[in-house]
Order: structure tokens, then C-alpha cells, then sequence
């Protein structure tokens, strides 16, 4: 490939048309790619589409940055050179904005948000106000006063946008040489000098993102599977990922369904968020805050679980795809009502959720329960029992736990989904009474610094991974908090509590890995080699996406809460990898989990000392139950899929005036016929025209 | 195959073989028999079998346009409905293009 | 609407070359054969050039910019010397396969003049290197962008196909003289047929002022054009019997039976 186009390049500058030594090809002479693009895709339900797409070549639109929300009159009316792409500033990016942009979008080829540098004082959030409203347990059969946000809308700031569909493509842009070299386009061809319009040629841009599916899931679903056709695309594919969950004793994971004499305690955190853009999916305080505090607190529980014998057993589980309408738990729940997971629905006592606890300047955690299970006494009697035992377990420490004074419905939570099939005690832990405190609730800005993990500068990053951020120390209370409680909970006695601490370096380091970078000196020593290579220096992407891809939270927390959790044992690279400790150990499989992880470099060496880690650590696939079942048109469970598309691009280059492509193809015409008229004449003539005298038979036509 | 090099009568079984073997549903071979024979048929001098071959002509010229008409309408229907049928739209194409409903 | 930009600068390109084709070659099958044998002895000659090309950019200091500029003008001179090598060897051949021709026809005369040999293997020459020259660029012009965006003239498109029309032409008035040359042996024709082509294809480095590569390549191209109307047989005395339609009794005069 590259040898013919050197051809060509030479061709071009040998034949003619290359000034100099730059053997550019024509595209390059007329286009300029953008190197980062990061669109916003689309996503499917049971009923509806939402997201962008582009037509199936790119929108082209003449470059137009605006600059205010008055400005607005320009695309959609005064303009003369429509349709626009219109570049803004993101904290133009707000509902008013873009529904006019909607409305008026014969006039819009499409948008390119500036990525700020600073998140936005008043806060944002292009979620819904009332998050997963339909899937979780409030329903007219199920306190119906506290359906729908009836109470309280958790997410005040929610504007929606994320649930919107727009048909011209968005895309988001980092502020760097791109958006620096737009701006200076625009600046040089297409801001109106003194009134007047600007002259050709405009600067535009096109964007491509066109989405493969359409309409809704179970259209795409099926012509996934019409076979007959010619193109045998797929076009769609549900969001799913791995749900990943580990005991506090070894359980045998190879037999499922009910478990005698096992009482489990679930504890679990959500391990995805998502924004506007599907690959910047930060999730700082809506999954990160969350997650990080359950690996501390299972951390802090690894010696005291091991020492004392507990009656209960803890489950340390991470729910994916909670976003979209709870993916994870539902997949998990139905899992154990159809006794395909190590233990059934019975072996449930209670369960004890993480939820947002970044903790903005505060240091209240709030219990949210279940008015409506709690009707029934024995409920109520677990669930105060819980309650008191977080109480006591947060006695002495930085933080204090209240119960909301009110009587309101849980907030969105995967526990709903556990309330769905019966009535459980349970406890949600949250920062907030009775609305998010998240002003950026899955947004682009819900990024280290909304959750205040900010570095002194002239840290390296080594520094910076291992420095200790306030953050990081309240969210150690918390650990700290959630792990007593536990162990109170599961039957240790309150005496030893005090020894149970989560430490803030863990903390600190994997916020670290999470918010800023997720490949640093740590992560390299415990994540399996295998793994390694997906491991980059950027913030984590805490969107769920599908299947095909591996996802980067669930390689982290996988190996975090093994190694955390897990211990070290003496078994060659070979059996580690085969799951057993010796040749002929043939049992240790169904209990424990092998990874061989790389571990630390020794001083004055390179070579990295690797060993086995032996964990109770499991995966389970965290698909929509409706996708098992087939029935995409059920409002019972989570019917989210991603459209494919085939390509993701951006461009901008310059568009001649119709009045000098007119120019050109006319005189092409012209050249045309008078060249044919010439010819005719001459061919016609030939015998006279190349007749000389001396030799007149042998003319040249 | 040239038409002229042919006698009268090999002229006459070939039309009749294509207005016959449009009966099974090829349309075509009647478009083929109208543009090919119409000549014949119509604008050439009288001959014996001429009489003949424009009944077939014409009756081809009929079930061809009988085909058309009947096609014209179905695509017209199944193109301004196709999305609004769904699932049964679906099943009725044989290649959906990628992102339209 | 950037397709009435290509199919403009297809038109202007190709135009007289196209409807030179139409009118003096395409209904003899003999000349067509000519001109695709011509077209690829061009080609030919372009696979040595960029053999030679490619392997002298591969040993190139490819950081120093005086040195690739070097190298960009020997690949100039060195492809143009090639195509009037290849196409002496054409002439060559063509002396040749005159004599089967002529073995083989029937009648006495042979079946194609060496002049009109000159004229299709020309024009062969010129719609190859105007393919070659212009094919890239005319599959960037139908959009949706044009020139300009680093500050190059927008009015690339066009002057690239002036600037193909014009060698397609030189190509054909080349073809015409050097023959002529060839066969009279009057090797100061020749020579001045490969002086022009190198100072044509020297002047593409002029781009992109357009303007400067442009007129002196026109002026070229009118220059040869009349050598080569001479040289094909006409005269401004035809040339004015053809313009005030006395050629009646003329074509009568001289009128015999090809």
C-alpha cells in the first residue's frame, strides 16, 4: 500500500504538480484530520432511540463558533452559508442550547463541544432528574406515592440531554492544536469582517458518525439475526460486561443454587457510570468514590474475616451497567432466583450498598432504607439492626451517620433491584439526604477534581500516586465504617472492631489508578500480564459499553480486590495458571481463584518478581436478563444496546463559493465542445489543411 | 440472432415460443418479444404469418403491462410502508440499509 | 455540488483529446491498436523512472532538504530523457512492424502513413502521462473540501487541468516532430523536441505560481503545435483555402482515390 502511494507521490511530483521538495498527496494539500474525536453514539431501549449519528458520508457544515446563546440566531437564521457545525464552548452546552440546535437542525450539520479545562461552577448533569426511574422497585404496585421521584428528584441538575436523540453528529474535542487550528480557520475565513459576510472559501468541517442500528432494540435485535440477507451485518449489541463479586470465605462456585447453612451479607458498589460522550465516562463520585471505599473496606476485613470465625459470610459484589437501567444486579438477582449462581435468593441476610460517599466537604453519610419492606416488622427489626450496627461502627471515627428525618423511597440503587424479587433488610450508605451533592451526577466533569483529589504541584507521578489526598482520608473513614459495621454485622464481636482500619495509602493510590492514570508503577505490579496492555495513562472509562470490548474498571477491580483480598501462595507460574496448587490438586479450583500477577521489581534488578495470588475473587456476566430471555420489548429488565457504526472521524478543510464551481464545470463544458467542433472541422478538412503540393496523398488523417 | 436471415414461418415459432415462455413468470421474455418483434409485427409489408405474430405482440404488450402496473404498485406500497410494517417489513427485505428505520 | 468541479476538470483534461480520439482514431481499428501501444511505452518508461525514483529516495539522506530537492530535479530530467528514449524505441518498433504491415497487406501502399503513426503514438504518449498526472487529483476534487487550507491557491484544480490538457497536447505535437526528425533524419527536431519537454516539465516547479508555469507552457505548447501543423503538411495557404471554403475546386484538383 504504501509503496504504490509513494509511486503515485513520485508520479505526481515527476509528471507536474508539486511545488518543491513536498511530495504531499492532493488530500493533504485539502484536508486536515482531527486527531481526537470522541463522538457521542447511539443507544438503544425496548422503545426509543438516543444519541447522534451523522449521515452515512459525514456531515459537512461551514464552521461557525459560537459564542453566546444569542448568537444562536446566526445558525439558525441570519446565516447565509447554512448548514452550519457549530463549535461552542462547553458551557454552552446546555439543554436551551442544544434543543434549539434540534429543532432547527435542517440548518445543523452538526457540533464539536470544547472539553474545558475547569468544570462548571453551577454544576451539570445531562442525566435525568429522576435516574432509572422505571426499573427500579417504586411502581404503582409498590409504594406508589414514591414512584417516579414522586417525593424527591435525586438529580435536581439533570437536564436530560444524555436521553435526547439528535440527528446530526456531536462530537467532543480536548482543547489542544485541533481546536486550536478550528479556531484559527474560522477566525481566517469565516468570521463576517465589518458586517458584511465573509468571502469564499469557508472553512468547514466534517463529521462522520453514522450509527448502524436504528429505531429501537428489538429492531436492531432482529436484523442482528436475519440471516438471509445480503450483508450479514450486525448492527447492534447489548451493553453487558462482567459483574465481579468475591466471598469472605471460599464458597464452591461450581455448584449452584441453594447453599445450607449459609447466611451471606451482600455488600456492593457500582462499578459504571457514563456521559453525554461515550468514551469519556470519568464517574469520579458516581462509581469510583463508591468502588474505591468497598475494596478499602474488603481490604480492611481480609486479616479480621480470616482470624475470627464469622456466622455470616460477606459478598463483596460490584455491580456493572447500573447505569443503564441496573444491568448487574438484575442479571445477578434473576441469576439466583433461577439458581444459576453459588447461592440462591435464601442465602441472602441483608444487603448493604455503597453509593456515592465522596463526602463534598461534609462528613455525614446518610443510611437510606426501604419505607415500604420495612412495613413488615421482622424487616424492620434487621434493618435498625444494621443501622445501629453502622452506628456503633462509626462511633469514634471522623464520620457521622444519620438516617434521612423523612419518609422517602430509596434512591436509585441496585438493592431496588434485590426488593424487586422479595423484601430484604437492606441499607444504602450515600453522601446526600435527599438530592445527589454530585453536581456533575454522570457527567464529563464527575473527574478528579469534582471529588477534590487534587496533588500539590511539582508532584511526580510517582509522588502523586502514592500522596495521601483528603479525599482519600475520608473515604478511608468510610472503608473503615463499612468494614466494622460488616463484621459487626456478620458476627464478630464489637471488642476487636477497633483493629479493623482501612488504609489511606491503598485509598489514595487507587484513586490514583482510577481518576488519573491508570497505569503507574502500582497497577503494573498487580494486574496479570495478560491485562497489562489495556492499562493507559488517561482517566478510566467507567462506561459500560459491550461485550466485545474489554472494559478497564472490571480488569482493575478484578485484580484490586484479589490482591487486596487474596493472599500469596507458593505455586509455579504453570499451575497458578491452571487453577491449582499442586499437580494433582483438583479441588482448589471450585473454591479459590488463581491470577499470577507481576509484582515488584527487587532493587537493582529489572526483572520483575512475579508471583500467585489465591483469591475467593468470581466473575459473572452481567448481561440484561432480556437478552437471555429474548424478549426485548419487556420493561421488566434493562433493554439497552449500542448501535455499531464502521467509522469515527473528523475533518475540516475548505469549501469553494458554487459561484467557482459553476466556473469550473462551464468552462469544462466549453473546453468540451469547442474541442469537438475543432476537431470535426479539422478531421472533416484534413484532405485541404495537410496537403502539400509536392506530396498530396499522404495526409496525416 | 438476426431477424432477417429468418423465414416467415421460424419467425412465427420463435414469437410464439416467447409469448408462451412469459407464462411462466418472465415478464422479460415479453418485454424482449414486444421490442424485438414489433417491427415485424406492425411496420414491415404483410405476409401470411404477420397476422400472428402481432396477436402475440400485442398480447404480450398486455401481460407486460400488466406486470408493470403490478410492480409499480407493490414496490410503491412496500418502499412508502416498509418502515411501519416492522418486523414483517423486515422479514420482506433482502438487504436493510444499515441505520435507516 | 463539488461534482461539477470534477466533471469540469475531466471535460477541460481530457476534452480535446477525447474528441481528437472520437473524430480521427476510434473508427480505425489499426490506429486504436497504435495508440494503446503508445500509451504503453509511456507507461513503460514510467515504471523505470520511478524503479530509478525509488531506489535512489531509499539511499537519500531523507533530513537533508537540498539533497531531496536534488534528487526531485534528477527525477524530473532523468523521466523526461526516459519517455523520449521510449519513444525513439516506438519509432524504431513501428519502422519495423511498417514492414509486416506491409508484407501482409494486399494492396501496394501501406495500410497507415509513418506521419499518422506519429499523430496516434503521440496522442497514446499524451493520454497516458495526462492520465497518470491528473487521475489523483481529479479523485480528490469531487469533495467535499478544495485547496486551501494551509494557503495554497484554490484554483488548484482548474490550473492542474490546463496544465493536463497542455501536455496531452505537447504530447500529440512531440510525437509529430520527432518522427518527422526520425525519419528525415534531421536530429535538431529531435532535439529541440526533448529541450521542450525538459523546459515544460522544469516549469512545473514554478507551482505554485500558476500563473508563471502556466503562459510559458501554453507558449510552448502554441509554438510546437505550429512546427507541427507544418510539419504534418499543412500550410497558412491550406490553412486559408480550408477558412474561406475554396477548397471545392481545390478537393477536386486533388482528390484521388486513398
Amino acid at each position: 500500500m504504501d509503496l504504490l502511494s509513494n509511486k503515485w507521490i513520485v508520479y505526481l511530483a515527476l509528471c507536474l504538480f508539486v511545488a518543491g521538495i513536498n511530495c504531499n498527496s492532493v488530500e493533504n494539500k485539502i484536508y486536515v484530520k482531527l486527531n481526537y474525536t470522541v463522538p457521542c453514539v447511539r443507544l438503544l431501549n425496548s422503545t426509543h432511540q438516543i444519541g447522534c449519528q451523522s449521515s452515512l458520508s459525514g456531515d459537512v457544515g461551514v464552521l461557525h463558533v459560537l459564542e453566546s446563546e444569542e448568537n444562536l440566531d446566526f445558525v439558525l437564521r441570519n446565516g447565509r452559508n447554512p448548514p452550519y457545525m457549530v463549535i461552542m464552548e462547553s458551557s454552552l452546552f446546555t439543554r436551551s442550547v442544544m434543543m434549539k440546535l434540534k429543532n432547527g437542525s435542517s440548518r445543523v450539520a452538526g457540533v464539536a463541544v470544547v472539553e474545558p479545562t475547569s468544570n462548571p461552577p453551577d454544576g451539570f448533569s445531562p442525566h435525568t432528574r429522576c435516574p432509572n426511574e422505571n426499573t427500579g422497585v417504586y411502581s404503582e404496585n409498590y409504594g406508589p406515592g414514591l414512584a417516579h421521584c414522586n417525593t424527591t428528584k435525586w438529580n435536581p441538575l439533570g437536564n436530560g440531554l444524555s436521553y435526547e436523540e439528535f440527528d446530526f453528529p456531536i462530537f467532543s474535542m480536548k482543547d489542544d492544536n485541533d481546536t486550536q487550528l478550528i479556531r484559527q480557520c474560522y477566525m481566517d475565513h469565516n468570521r463576517p469582517m465589518n458586517g458584511s459576510d465573509p468571502q469564499y472559501p469557508l472553512c468547514a468541517m466534517q463529521l462522520s458518525s453514522h450509527m448502524s442500528a436504528v429505531t429501537s432494540t428489538p429492531t436492531c435485535m432482529r436484523r442482528n439475526s436475519i440471516s438471509f440477507s445480503m450483508s450479514n451485518d450486525m448492527v447492534c449489541d447489548p451493553l453487558s460486561d462482567q459483574n465481579i463479586w468475591a466471598p469472605s470465605k471460599p464458597l464452591n462456585t461450581t455448584q449452584n443454587g441453594h447453599k445450607a447453612n449459609e447466611s451471606v451479607i451482600i455488600v456492593s458498589a457500582r462499578l459504571d457510570s457514563r456521559s453525554f460522550f461515550s468514551e469519556i465516562g470519568p464517574g469520579a463520585e458516581s462509581a469510583a468514590s463508591g468502588l474505591i471505599t468497598l475494596l478499602a473496606a474488603a481490604h480492611a476485613l481480609r486479616n479480621a474475616t480470616q482470624d475470627a470465625q464469622l456466622d455470616r459470610t460477606i459478598f463483596y459484589t460490584f455491580f456493572h451497567g447500573e447505569t443503564f437501567d441496573y444491568i448487574g444486579s438484575s442479571k445477578m438477582v434473576y441469576d439466583m432466583e433461577k439458581n444459576q449462581f453459588p447461592i440462591d435468593l435464601d442465602n441472602v441476610h441483608s444487603v448493604l450498598e455503597i453509593g456515592q460517599v465522596g463526602l463534598h466537604s461534609s462528613s455525614n453519610l446518610w443510611l437510606h432504607t426501604d419505607p415500604v419492606s420495612m412495613r413488615n416488622s421482622s424487616i424492620q427489626e434487621e434493618v435498625k439492626n444494621l443501622i445501629a450496627n453502622l452506628k456503633s461502627a462509626a462511633a469514634g471515627l471522623n464520620v457521622s451517620v444519620t438516617e434521612p428525618g423523612v419518609t422517602q423511597p430509596l434512591p436509585p440503587s441496585s438493592f431496588q433491584r434485590f426488593l424487586r424479587a422479595r423484601p430484604f433488610p437492606g441499607v444504602v450508605i450515600e453522601d446526600y439526604n435527599s438530592s445527589f451533592s454530585n453536581k456533575y451526577f454522570q457527567s464529563m466533569f464527575d473527574n478528579a477534581d469534582s471529588l477534590n483529589v487534587l496533588y500539590p504541584p511539582n508532584l511526580t507521578p510517582e509522588e502523586q500516586l502514592n500522596h495521601v489526598t483528603n479525599t482519600a482520608k475520608s473515604l478511608a473513614e468510610v472503608a473503615t465504617t463499612v468494614a466494622r459495621a460488616l463484621f459487626i454485622q456478620a458476627g464478630g464481636e464489637k471488642t476487636q472492631i477497633s483493629s479493623i482500619k482501612a488504609d489511606e495509602l491503598m485509598v489514595s493510590r487507587m484513586l490514583y489508578s482510577f481518576l488519573i492514570s491508570s497505569n503507574n508503577s502500582w497497577t503494573q505490579e498487580i494486574v496479570g500480564l495478560k491485562d497489562v496492555v489495556h492499562l493507559n495513562n488517561n482517566t478510566v472509562n467507567f462506561y459500560i459499553s459491550v461485550e466485545q470490548q474489554a472494559s478497564l474498571p472490571t480488569i482493575l477491580v478484578k485484580y484490586l480486590l484479589a490482591n487486596l483480598t487474596g493472599t500469596a501462595v507458593n505455586v509455579t507460574q504453570e499451575n497458578c495458571k491452571n487453577q491449582k496448587e499442586s499437580e494433582d490438586d483438583k479441588e482448589s479450583k471450585h473454591l479459590y481463584n488463581y491470577f499470577w500477577v507481576p509484582g515488584a521489581a527487587p532493587p537493582n534488578s529489572t526483572e520483575r518478581d512475579g508471583f500467585c495470588v489465591r483469591s475467593t475473587v468470581h466473575w459473572s456476566r452481567a448481561i440484561s436478563p432480556a437478552f437471555l430471555m429474548e424478549n426485548y420489548t419487556t420493561s421488566e429488565y434493562s433493554t439497552w444496546t449500542e448501535s455499531r457504526w464502521k467509522e469515527i472521524k473528523g475533518r475540516i478543510f475548505l469549501v469553494a463559493s458554487h459561484d467557482l464551481e459553476m466556473l469550473t464545470l462551464g468552462v469544462g463544458i466549453g473546453v468540451l465542445l469547442s474541442s469537438l467542433l475543432l476537431t470535426y472541422i479539422m478531421s472533416s478538412k484534413a484532405d485541404i489543411l495537410f496537403s502539400s503540393g509536392r506530396e498530396p496523398t499522404s495526409a496525416t488523417y | 440472432m438476426n431477424l432477417e436471415r429468418l423465414p416467415n414461418e421460424e419467425k412465427l415459432t420463435l414469437c410464439r415460443k416467447y409469448y408462451l415462455g412469459g407464462f411462466a413468470l418472465l415478464p422479460f421474455l415479453w418485454l424482449v418479444n414486444v421490442v424485438w418483434f414489433f417491427k415485424e409485427a406492425f411496420l414491415k409489408p404483410p405476409f401470411t404469418e404477420q397476422t400472428q405474430i402481432k396477436t402475440y405482440v400485442k398480447r404480450s404488450a398486455l401481460g407486460l403491462l400488466f406486470w408493470v402496473t403490478v410492480l409499480t404498485t407493490w414496490i410503491t406500497i412496500y418502499q412508502h410502508f416498509r418502515a411501519q410494517w416492522g418486523e414483517v417489513g423486515d422479514y420482506l427485505s433482502f438487504t436493510i440499509p444499515l441505520g435507516t428505520p | 455540488m463539488t461534482a461539477a468541479v470534477f466533471f469540469g476538470c475531466t471535460f477541460i483534461a481530457f476534452g480535446p483529446a477525447v474528441s481528437l480520439f472520437l473524430f480521427t482514431i476510434a473508427r480505425e481499428p489499426l490506429r486504436v491498436i497504435f495508440l494503446i501501444a503508445g500509451a504503453f511505452f509511456w507507461l513503460v518508461s514510467l515504471l523505470m523512472a520511478s524503479l530509478v525514483w525509488f531506489i535512489s529516495v531509499q539511499i537519500s539522506n531523507k533530513e537533508s532538504v537540498s539533497q531531496q530537492k536534488g534528487l526531485l530535479i534528477f527525477g524530473v530530467v532523468l523521466s523526461v530523457l526516459l519517455q523520449e528514449t521510449f519513444r525513439f524505441a516506438y519509432y524504431k518498433l513501428l519502422k519495423k512492424a511498417n514492414e509486416g504491415l506491409l508484407a501482409l497487406s494486399q494492396e501496394e501502399t501501406m495500410p497507415i502513413s509513418i506521419r499518422q503513426l506519429a499523430y496516434v503514438s503521440g496522442l497514446g504518449f499524451g493520454f497516458m502521462s495526462g492520465a497518470f498526472s491528473v487521475v489523483n487529483i481529479l479523485a480528490d476534487s469531487v469533495g467535499p473540501g478544495t485547496v486551501g487550507i494551509h494557503g495554497d491557491s484554490q484554483h488548484y484544480f482548474l490550473s492542474s487541468a490546463f496544465m493536463t490538457m497542455a501536455i496531452i497536447l505537447l504530447h500529440m505535437f512531440w510525437g509529430i516532430i520527432f518522427f518527422d526528425g526520425c525519419e528525415k533524419q534531421r536530429w535538431l527536431a529531435v532535439a529541440a523536441v526533448v529541450a521542450s519537454h525538459l523546459l515544460v516539465s522544469c516549469l512545473t516547479f514554478q507551482n505554485p505560481q500558476y500563473v508563471s508555469s502556466l503562459v510559458p507552457t501554453y507558449v510552448v505548447m502554441f509554438f510546437m503545435g505550429v512546427w507541427a501543423f507544418y510539419t504534418a503538411g499543412g500550410s497558412l495557404r491550406n490553412l486559408k483555402l480550408c477558412l474561406t471554403c475554396k477548397d471545392k475546386d481545390f478537393l477536386l484538383a486533388n482528390h484521388r482515390p486513398r
